[in-house]
């Protein structure tokens, strides 16, 4: 069963090294891309082309991003209570205390910066994919209210 | 007070007079009417003598008939004689009441009769013998002569007892009469005395005027003293006024007041068509005024004179201290010449001067200040010195609780202070006053330089506005950097990321060019990722620094070391320390100083093994200088100084891997604690670099 990952990320080269990483680390992985927020909360609410967007295991959210910041979108996520479940990871560049203050704040489930060489980045992503995509146990089925 | 006593002294004088005048009347009419008695009782007296000559003589005249002796008639003849001269007394007693006069004529007939008969009787006698006269005197009728003489005389005595009895009744009638009036005047005089006595005791109790005490009060003035009524005459004065004036008291005690002071003192007492005399007088109370005073011998001198009202049965009186103030106005004379001379200094100083009294008030000025405040000096001279500096000054001069007039000062003086100044038009500019004391007769007066200080105030509020600009520049500058460095590593990190992806994937499978290219794309990125690094770690010591606090630099040697492990460990260096102490620090920093300086003492060595040594000594109370000693190349001296600059590098690239930044990271720290770095070295031995922080505030 092929585990479904959203990236939430508008740089092009990012996706393809975040795509790259996880080839290397895991083959079984459907990585869906959305380059903005507004594109994200559609994927995730199944709204037009999304229609049949299945629902993620996992959410890769970077935090600057156009038309709805990624702070926006966590938000929605875990105000959402069919959406909040899925584990969403901050994945950006920022290192600044207050995004990392602010992203807990708005339960975020853990909070990691790009690593500026590729090694670790290919490292991090693996880490990403042992801990969140195999040791942990998620919930299998979509939470109704 | 004297009307009354004026009135009460004139009753007392009418009822005396009119008691004394009743009383004598009385008196008079009393004495007269016992007189009139004392009359009375003469006239039954002489009536009855009359009788009894009257009888005698008839009685002898019958003696001598029945015996011829000749004694008889010597008795009849005197009996004549005090009839006769009865009779006269009796008509000269009674000349006032016509009824006793007629009875008196009645009565001296009927005596000639009686005569005539016995000189006949008495006759024939002597000449016929006793029978004949016997005869005639029985044919005459005698005894009817005898008889009606005797009903007169009591008629007479009749009607005189009746007027003994009227007046002694109006004698006793008057004497009452004066008892009356005596006892009435006497009450109504002490009447009058008792009610005068009583009022004025009443007003002594009262307080409103004590002409002794009043004079005491006087007397016992040190100033001359007069006191005036408001027709402007001097109703009292004391000793001391005589002597000033050279008058004796009752020489001027009535007269006018312009005698001594000709001008201006009478004329404040008047009421005129806009005030009342009370008003004139009020507007002058407690006020000193000037005045000439004029002596007896016609000489004037310099009075001030202190007025004050004086309640009195006459109305309002004034009371006059008087003082001499010949001396005084000497003094002042002298001063104005002071002063004439102190103006000069004045004006000759380039600032604008302002003399003022300890009430607040300008003295004095000089052209400088008529021409700052744009006054002219009669408009500012005797104003107050807060209509052309509305605070700050003024307060400055005033004696308090906590101080005198003089600490008051004292604090001023010498000191610059900036106030605010007002123009005439209202505008307001900055000044800088100077105080400083003036001693003069009217007290310490205070010397103000005031300095207009736009032009300065202009150049200070320039240079805050520069310094702020440069401030705000700077931390522009430092977020520039910050924020620069930060999107300058997300299109690197592709740039790297992706040579080194392509370098991996590709290496060996394009051609020795190819992997010559990209090895140098590579280093470059990495390059350029270090330096982008380095230089946020720059920035983020000015804009992420922490508060200085209490913190162990052994310990954060300790974390350094635990950083820079990898590279120890590779070059097998040997990291030695002493027992380091408590500084105040930002601790992260302070990891980042110790690892930067550690971290190059490893790094510049030829060969052999790096030893560094950490060590801290006590620069006097308040420092600690640590030293990061090393056995490394050295530095030559003529680098000594730029190696703490922004991208200053000594080694070639492929010698020595870095940025140029590492060093200007520590001294921006180590001034960032308020201290300074240093390095000392002798090439090819080692550096020793050197630090100041502040001791722990525990220590």
């Amino acid at each position: 069963m092929p585990i479904e990952v959203l990236l939430v990320e508008d740089s092009p080269g990012d996706v393809r090294l975040t795509r790259e990483a996880f080839r290397d680390a895991n083959m079984s992985i459907h990585l869906h891309v959305a380059s903005d927020g507004v594109e994200a909360m559609a994927f995730l609410r199944h709204e037009g082309a999304h229609a049949d967007a299945p629902r993620p295991d996992i959410i890769l959210l970077d935090l600057n991003l156009p038309k709805m910041d990624g702070r926006e979108v966590l938000a929605h996520i875990k105000e959402d209570n069919s959406l909040k479940t899925i584990p969403t990871v901050i994945l950006t560049t920022s290192a600044a205390e207050a995004d990392v203050v602010k992203s807990y704040q708005l339960q975020a489930n853990c909070y990691l910066t790009k690593p500026v060489q590729l090694d670790a980045f290919e490292g991090l992503v693996k880490s990403i994919n042992d801990f969140w995509l195999s040791k942990v146990k998620l919930p299998q089925q979509r939470q109704k209210t | 007070m004297t009307h009354k006593l004026q009135f009460a002294l004139g009753s007392a004088v009418l009822a005396l007079l009119v008691t004394g005048a009743v009383s004598y009347r009385s008196i008079v009419e009393c004495s007269e009417s016992n007189l009139w008695v004392h009359h009375t009782e003469q006239v039954l007296e002489k009536l009855q003598d009359l009788l009894a000559a009257m009888q005698t003589s008839e009685s002898n005249t019958r003696g001598y008939l029945l015996t011829g002796d000749e004694s008889f008639l010597e008795l009849y003849r005197a009996g004549i004689a005090t009839t006769g001269k009865n009779l006269t007394m009796l008509r000269n007693l009674t000349t006032d009441n016509a009824g006793q006069q007629r009875r008196l004529d009645a009565l001296s007939t009927l005596a000639s009769q009686q005569f005539q008969l016995a000189k006949q009787v008495l006759r024939l006698r002597q000449e016929n013998g006793l029978e004949a006269a016997t005869e005639v005197m029985q044919k005459e009728s005698g005894n009817q002569i005898m008889d009606g003489f005797q009903t007169l005389v009591g008629q007479m005595r009749d009607e005189e007892l009746r007027l003994l009895v009227l007046r002694e009744g109006d004698a006793e009638r008057r004497l009452t009469q004066a008892k009356t009036v005596l006892t009435l005047g006497t009450i109504l005089g002490l009447l009058i005395t008792g009610v005068v006595g009583w009022s004025l005791l009443r007003d002594n109790a009262q307080g409103k005027d004590s002409g002794a005490k009043y004079r005491g009060l006087l007397e016992a003035a040190p100033d001359a003293m007069v006191v005036v009524n408001q027709g402007g005459e001097i109703v009292l004065l004391n000793v001391q006024a005589e002597k000033q004036f050279g008058y004796r008291r009752d020489e001027l005690v009535g007269q006018r007041v312009k005698n001594i002071i000709p001008e201006g003192f009478a004329e404040r007492l008047i009421a005129d068509g806009t005030r009342t005399a009370a008003e004139a007088l009020a507007q002058q109370i407690g006020t000193g005024i000037e005045l000439s005073g004029r002596r007896k011998d016609g000489s004037d001198f310099p009075i001030e004179i202190m007025l004050s009202p004086l309640e009195s049965a006459e109305g309002t009186l004034v009371t006059a201290a008087v003082r001499n103030i010949s001396v005084r106005k000497a003094a002042e004379k002298h001063l104005a010449q002071m002063e004439g001379r102190y103006r000069g200094l004045l004006e000759a100083a380039p600032d604008a001067m302002v003399v003022v009294n300890q009430g607040g008030e300008i003295v004095l000025l000089n052209v400088q200040a008529e021409k700052q405040f744009g006054y002219r000096r009669d408009e500012l001279v005797g104003q107050r010195v807060n209509n052309i500096i509305p605070e700050g000054f003024a307060e400055r001069l005033i004696a308090d609780a906590l101080r005198s007039v003089e600490d008051a000062l004292a604090q001023q003086i010498g000191t610059g202070i900036e106030l605010s100044g007002r123009r005439k038009d209202g505008s307001a500019f900055p000044i800088e006053i100077m105080l400083s004391p003036l001693e003069s007769a009217e007290g310490i007066l205070v010397t103000a330089a005031v300095r207009d200080i736009t032009t300065r105030k202009k150049a200070e509020a320039n240079l805050l506005n520069k310094v702020e600009e440069l401030n705000r520049s700077n931390e522009e500058l430092g977020q520039f950097a910050y924020i620069a460095s930060h999107d300058l590593q997300e299109p690197l990190r592709m740039v790297a990321s992706y040579t080194q992806l392509l370098a991996r994937r590709y290496k060996g499978k394009l051609d020795s060019d190819a992997d010559e290219f990209i090895a140098f794309a590579v280093d470059g990125a990495s390059r350029m990722q270090r330096l982008i690094h380095d230089l946020l770690a720059y920035s983020h010591v000015g804009t992420k620094g922490k508060d200085l606090l209490d913190t162990s630099s052994e310990e954060a040697l300790q974390h350094a070391l635990i950083n820079l492990r990898g590279a120890i460990e590779e070059k097998g260096a040997i990291v030695t320390h002493d027992p380091l102490p408590s500084v105040l620090a930002d601790e992260t920093q302070l990891i980042q100083l110790f690892q930067n300086l550690v971290g190059n003492a490893i790094k510049y060595q030829k060969s052999g093994i790096p030893r560094v040594h950490i060590s801290a000594a006590k620069n006097g109370g308040k420092k600690w200088v640590f030293s990061v000693k090393d056995n490394g190349l050295g530095i030559e001296s003529q680098y000594l100084e730029r190696i703490f600059g922004m991208f200053q590098r000594l080694h070639k690239r492929d010698e020595f891997a870095g940025t140029g930044i590492g060093l200007a990271i520590c001294k921006k720290i180590v001034e960032r604690h308020g201290g300074s770095i240093s390095v000392e070295s002798q090439p090819g031995h080692g550096s020793t670099f050197r630090f100041a922080l502040a001791k722990s505030e525990k220590e």
